[in-house]
C-alpha cells in the first residue's frame, strides 16, 4: 500500500485537496500550523465569487449537511484525513514517493475531542481564547505567554478535563509519497510603507483587519468602528496597491486586492448604515467576472479617485485629513476620514522560503515556482511535489480549489 | 385592377428649411413626387427649438416637439422631415417621453389646454429613411435614367441623424445606399463621424470653422468631387465655409454640397433648374458636365 | 506622529488641495434624476469621451473631467464652465461610452441647471429671445427664391403661436426676461 500525502497548510486549497483526495481513498496527511484550519478565508466573512462563507462554495453544496458546514464535518468524519494542528515542518529527508518528514507537534494545550466550547475557562483567564465560532478543531485554545491563576483554575474545573497546561511539544517523523505545498498567503504589514503611516495611528488599518472589523461575528457586530475609540466610522478610504507593483517591495501585482476592497466598498455602502467610501488607485483590475463588483460599487457611491495620497494629517478627534493627488483632474483633493484601509502586498507565508530550499525547488517572486513555467502545469512544482493555492501566488478562492483539484487529479493519475 | 395605396406622411418642414433652403424643400417634393410618396405639409406647428431650446429649457423644448408629434398622431400618418436638426429634436422628445411616464404626464397636461395629448403611436423619421425604408433600393434604381457613374461623393451623414442610435435607429449605411442607388460611388474618408460645427456657431465660430475645414479637407484629399447632405444646417455650414476658408485659410477646396434629393433629382433625369443648383454656393458646375458629357 | 490642529492659515505647503466637505455631494444625485442622468455612476473615467470629442484639446475640462466633476461634487465649477455650451452635441462621446453614460445628455442637463441659475452665454439667450418673440429660428425672407422653386411663398402650415405660448410659460421667458 502507497503511503500518505502530505499536504502543507490547510487553508482553503490544502483542505480541498485534503478531503478529495480522501474522498477518493487516499490517507492524508493535513498539517496546520494554526489552531484552527480556514487560513485567511476564515478571516473573511463574505467570500467572493458567491458572496458566501467560503465554507459553503456552491461546488460543495451537493455533500449532505452542506450547511452545517462541509469542511468541518468532512475533516472530523473522514477517517483517511490524519489532522495535526498546531504543528511545523521540519526537515525532509528521503526519494520521491517516499519522503521521510519530520512533523514538529505543538504542545497539545486543549485536548479538541474532549473540549466543548462551554466557555469555562474563557470566564477564568485571557489566556484562553475562541478564535472563530467556526474554528476546526472545535475548541478553544491556549496561549502560554498569558498564563495565570486563573489559566490553573480553569484546568481544574474544566468539566470535561480538556485542559493540560503542562503539555510538551514532540515530534514525529512520517513517510508520505508526496507532498502538496498548500501554505497560502500572507497580508503585508506595510509597516515600512512610511507614506502610509501603518502602525502609527489606530485609524490606519490594512484591508484583513477591516474584514475582521465588518464581520458579523466580531466585537462590533459588522459595523464599522474606529479602533481607536470603537465610534462608528461614517467615512473610509482604501488605497490600493500598498506594496504591490513596487519594485521597492513586490514587484508583482497581487491580484485579488481590487476585488476584496471592493467586495468591502459594497458591504460598507450596502449593507451598514451611511458610511461613504473612497478609493484611491492606480489602475482597478478586476479581472474576468469580478468586474461586477466594480460597476457595482460604482452604481452605490463608492468614490474613485485615481492618483495617490500625497499627505495625511491626524486630527485631535481621531480622524484623519487625507490629501490625494487626482491625476485624472489634474487637481489635489483633501478628505476628512474616520478609517484609512490598506489594500497591502499579499506575500508568501513565512517559512516558504526555508520550504523552497529544503525541498530544492523553485521561487517566484518568493512564492514557490512551478517547474515548467511555460507549462499548463502550474500544479506540479517538483518530482511529487505539488502546489495549489496562494502558495503560487495571490489566488482568489475559486482558483485555489481548482488548483487543489488539479493536484488530487495528478496524484490520482500517477497512482494508476 | 391593383390600386395602389400611396403612403402618406406629415411633412415636418421646420425653420430653416424653408426660409433657407427652398431648393431642398422643392427637391424634396419632387422625388417625393417620383415615388408616390404624398407629403402634406403639417399644419399650426412651426420651429423644433433645436438644440439651443434642448440646453436652456428641456421642459419647453419637450413641450413644443411633444406638440408636433401630437399633432401628427392627431392625423395618423408617420412624420418626415428634411432637417437632421428637426429629426433629432423630434425623434429624441419621442424616445424619451415614450421611456418615462413621469414626464409624459407633465407635457400632457400642458398640452391638455389644445386639447391635445402624447400617445406616442406614430414615429417621427427623417425623410431619407422613409425613402429607404418604404420605398426601397431596388425600387428607388428603377427609376434612375441619368446614372451618376464615376462620380465620387463623401456624405456627411450629420451628428443628430446617426447619434445616439438608440434614438435615432439610423444607419449610415442607408444613406451610402441611397447614394450608390444614384451610380455614384461612396468616397470614404477618415473625419467621417465628425461634426461640421454648424451647432457651436453661436458660441465659438474659429472653432466651427476650423471643424468644417478639417472635414472638407478630409473629404478633398480622399477624393471627394461633391459632398451629400441631409439637412440645412449642416449643408449651409460646409457650403458657405468653403467660400470663408478662402479668406481665413487660403485654401480652396472647390467642393460642391448638394442636398441628397437634387444628387437623386439629377440621376432621375431632373434638370438643374429643377433641383435648384444655382442656389448653391460652391458652384455645381462639374456634376453637370458630367451629366451632359 | 505628531497631530494638528485644524489649520485656519495657508497651507503648511505649496499643495493648495479642494476640500472635498465644501463640495456639493448632492450634485451628483441632481444630475442622476435629471433626463438620461441614470447611468452616470457607471463612469470608471477611462477618458474614452475624451478621446471621442473632436474639440477637447482646446478645452480646459476634458469631458471625462467634467464627468469626474459632477461624481465628486464639483458643482459651481461645471455649471460655471465655457465647456459645456461649446459642446457641439454631435454625441461621439456619448456614442463611444463603454459604460453606457449619456455624456452629452448629461451636458444638456447641466445646461439646464446652468440656465435655471442664469449662467448662459447671450448669444444663447438671443436664440431664446429670437424663438419667444418670433417663433422660430429662421424666418423667411427671401420668399421670391421660394417662388423661384415653385413653392408657396408662405410656408404652408407655419404657426409660430403653438411655440411661444408654451416658452411664455418655461424657463425660456424666465432667461430672456432677467437678460432684459
Amino acid at each position: 500500500m502507497s503511503n500518505p500525502v502530505l499536504i502543507i497548510g490547510a487553508g482553503v486549497a490544502g483542505m480541498t485537496a485534503a478531503v478529495e483526495l480522501a474522498d477518493s481513498g487516499i490517507k492524508t496527511i493535513l498539517v496546520e500550523r494554526q489552531e484552527t484550519v480556514g487560513g485567511n478565508a476564515l478571516d473573511l466573512y463574505k467570500a467572493f465569487p458567491t458572496d458566501d462563507c467560503f465554507y459553503c462554495f456552491e461546488g460543495n453544496r451537493w455533500r449532505p449537511g452542506i450547511r452545517k458546514c462541509f469542511y468541518r464535518s468532512a475533516l472530523t468524519d473522514q477517517p483517511n484525513i490524519s489532522l495535526r494542528m498546531n504543528s511545523e515542518i521540519g526537515d525532509i529527508s528521503g526519494a520521491p514517493d517516499q519522503f521521510s518528514v519530520k512533523l514538529k507537534v505543538g504542545p497539545g494545550y486543549v485536548n479538541p475531542k474532549k473540549c466543548t466550547m462551554c466557555g469555562l475557562c474563557l470566564e477564568k483567564s485571557e489566556a484562553f481564547r475562541l478564535l472563530s465560532p467556526q474554528c476546526q478543531p472545535q475548541a478553544v485554545v491556549y496561549d502560554p505567554t498569558k498564563a495565570d491563576d486563573g489559566a490553573k483554575q480553569a484546568e481544574e474545573e474544566c468539566p470535561t478535563k480538556a485542559i493540560n497546561l503542562g503539555a510538551q511539544p514532540t515530534e514525529e517523523t512520517v513517510q508520505v509519497s508526496d507532498i502538496v505545498i498548500a501554505t497560502g498567503y500572507h497580508e503585508m504589514q506595510p509597516v515600512n510603507v512610511d507614506e502610509y503611516n501603518y502602525g502609527k495611528h489606530p485609524n490606519i488599518i490594512t484591508q484583513l483587519e477591516l474584514a475582521k472589523i465588518i464581520d458579523p461575528i466580531g466585537e462590533s457586530g459588522g459595523v464599522p468602528v474606529r479602533p481607536s475609540d470603537g465610534k462608528p466610522a461614517k467615512r473610509v478610504m482604501m488605497v490600493q496597491c500598498v506594496g504591490s507593483r513596487d519594485e521597492n517591495y513586490y514587484p508583482y501585482c497581487s491580484k485579488i486586492c481590487c476585488i476584496f476592497a471592493l467586495k468591502h466598498a459594497n458591504i460598507l455602502t450596502q449593507e451598514r448604515d451611511d458610511v461613504k467610501v473612497s478609493v484611491v488607485y492606480m489602475d482597478i483590475r478586476t479581472y474576468d467576472r469580478y468586474e461586477r463588483y466594480y460597476r457595482e460599487s460604482r452604481n452605490t457611491g463608492v468614490e474613485f479617485v485615481r492618483g495617490r495620497v500625497s499627505l495625511i494629517e491626524p486630527r485631535k478627534d481621531d480622524t484623519l485629513d487625507i490629501t490625494v493627488y487626482d491625476s485624472l483632474l489634474d487637481k489635489y483633493l483633501k478628505f476628512s476620514v474616520d478609517l484609512f484601509v490598506l489594500s497591502s502586498a499579499l506575500e508568501p507565508s513565512e517559512g516558504t522560503d526555508k520550504l523552497i530550499e529544503t525541498l530544492g525547488i523553485k521561487s517566484t517572486s518568493g512564492f514557490v515556482g512551478m517547474v515548467d513555467p511555460a507549462s499548463e502545469n502550474e500544479v506540479v512544482v517538483g518530482d511529487h511535489i505539488y502546489a495549489c493555492g496562494a502558495a503560487l501566488g495571490p489566488a482568489e478562492v475559486p482558483e485555489s480549489v481548482t488548483q487543489a483539484r488539479a493536484v488530487v487529479s495528478k496524484i490520482l493519475q500517477s497512482r494508476k | 385592377m391593383v390600386i395602389s395605396k400611396m403612403p402618406v406622411y406629415n411633412l415636418y418642414m421646420g425653420c430653416s428649411v424653408p426660409a433657407n433652403y427652398p431648393n431642398y424643400e422643392a427637391a424634396t417634393f419632387k422625388i417625393a413626387k417620383a415615388y408616390d410618396m404624398q407629403l402634406e405639409y403639417m399644419e399650426g406647428v412651426g420651429c423644433c427649438g433645436s438644440p439651443n431650446l434642448r440646453a436652456i429649457d428641456y421642459m419647453g423644448w419637450l413641450t413644443v416637439n411633444a406638440r408636433t408629434l401630437a399633432i401628427a398622431e392627431k392625423n395618423g400618418h408617420d412624420i418626415v422631415t428634411p432637417c437632421n436638426g428637426c429629426f433629432a429634436s423630434l425623434k429624441d422628445a419621442y424616445h424619451f417621453l415614450k421611456h418615462d411616464a413621469d414626464y409624459r404626464k407633465k407635457v400632457n397636461a400642458i398640452l391638455k389646454k389644445e386639447s391635445l395629448e402624447f400617445k406616442g403611436t406614430i414615429t417621427p423619421r427623417h425623410f431619407v429613411e422613409a425613402l429607404y425604408t418604404d420605398i426601397g433600393i431596388e425600387e428607388i434604381k428603377k427609376k434612375v435614367t441619368k446614372p451618376l457613374d464615376g462620380v465620387g461623393i463623401a456624405i456627411h451623414y450629420g451628428c443628430h441623424l446617426l447619434r445616439p442610435v438608440d434614438v435615432t435607429e439610423f444607419r449610415p449605411e442607408y444613406l451610402d445606399e441611397l447614394v450608390q442607388a444614384t451610380g455614384a460611388s461612396v468616397v470614404e474618408y477618415p473625419l467621417w463621424k465628425q461634426c461640421c460645427g454648424a451647432t457651436v456657431l453661436p458660441v465659438d465660430e474659429n472653432v466651427a470653422i476650423r471643424l468644417a475645414r478639417d472635414k472638407i479637407k478630409s473629404m478633398k484629399e480622399s477624393g471627394a468631387e461633391f459632398i451629400t447632405v441631409v439637412c440645412p444646417a449642416c449643408g449651409n455650414q460646409l457650403d458657405l465655409q468653403q467660400l470663408g476658408l478662402k479668406e481665413s485659410y487660403g485654401e480652396e477646396y472647390n467642393l460642391p454640397v448638394l442636398l441628397y434629393p437634387q444628387i437623386l433629382g439629377l440621376a432621375l433625369g431632373m434638370d438643374e433648374e429643377e433641383v435648384g443648383l444655382s442656389m448653391n454656393r460652391v458652384p455645381a458646375d462639374p456634376i453637370l458636365d458630367h451629366l451632359t458629357g | 506622529m505628531a497631530e494638528t490642529e485644524e489649520s485656519t492659515g495657508p497651507p503648511a505647503t505649496l499643495i493648495d488641495p479642494i476640500e472635498m466637505s465644501k463640495l456639493d455631494t448632492k450634485f451628483r444625485e441632481e444630475i442622476h434624476s435629471m433626463p438620461n442622468g441614470e447611468e452616470l455612476s457607471a463612469c470608471f473615467a477611462c477618458s474614452t469621451c475624451t478621446a471621442a470629442c473632436p474639440i477637447a484639446n482646446i478645452w480646459k475640462y476634458k469631458p471625462h473631467q467634467l464627468i469626474r466633476m459632477i461624481l465628486l461634487g464639483m458643482r459651481d465649477e461645471v455649471l460655471s464652465s465655457d465647456e459645456i455650451w461649446l459642446c457641439l452635441t454631435c454625441f461621439q462621446c456619448q456614442e463611444r461610452c463603454p459604460q453606457k453614460v449619456r455624456v452629452t445628455d448629461i451636458f444638456f442637463d447641466c445646461k439646464n441647471l446652468a440656465a435655471e441659475e442664469g449662467k448662459v452665454p447671450p448669444n444663447i439667450v438671443g436664440l431664446g429671445k429670437e424663438l419667444l418673440e418670433k417663433g422660430q429660428l429662421y424666418t423667411v425672407t427671401a420668399d421670391w427664391e421660394r417662388e423661384d422653386m415653385g413653392l408657396e411663398p408662405d410656408v404652408p402650415g407655419l404657426s409660430v403661436d403653438g411655440l411661444r405660448n408654451i416658452l411664455k410659460e418655461t424657463r425660456t421667458s424666465k432667461l430672456v426676461d432677467g437678460d432684459k
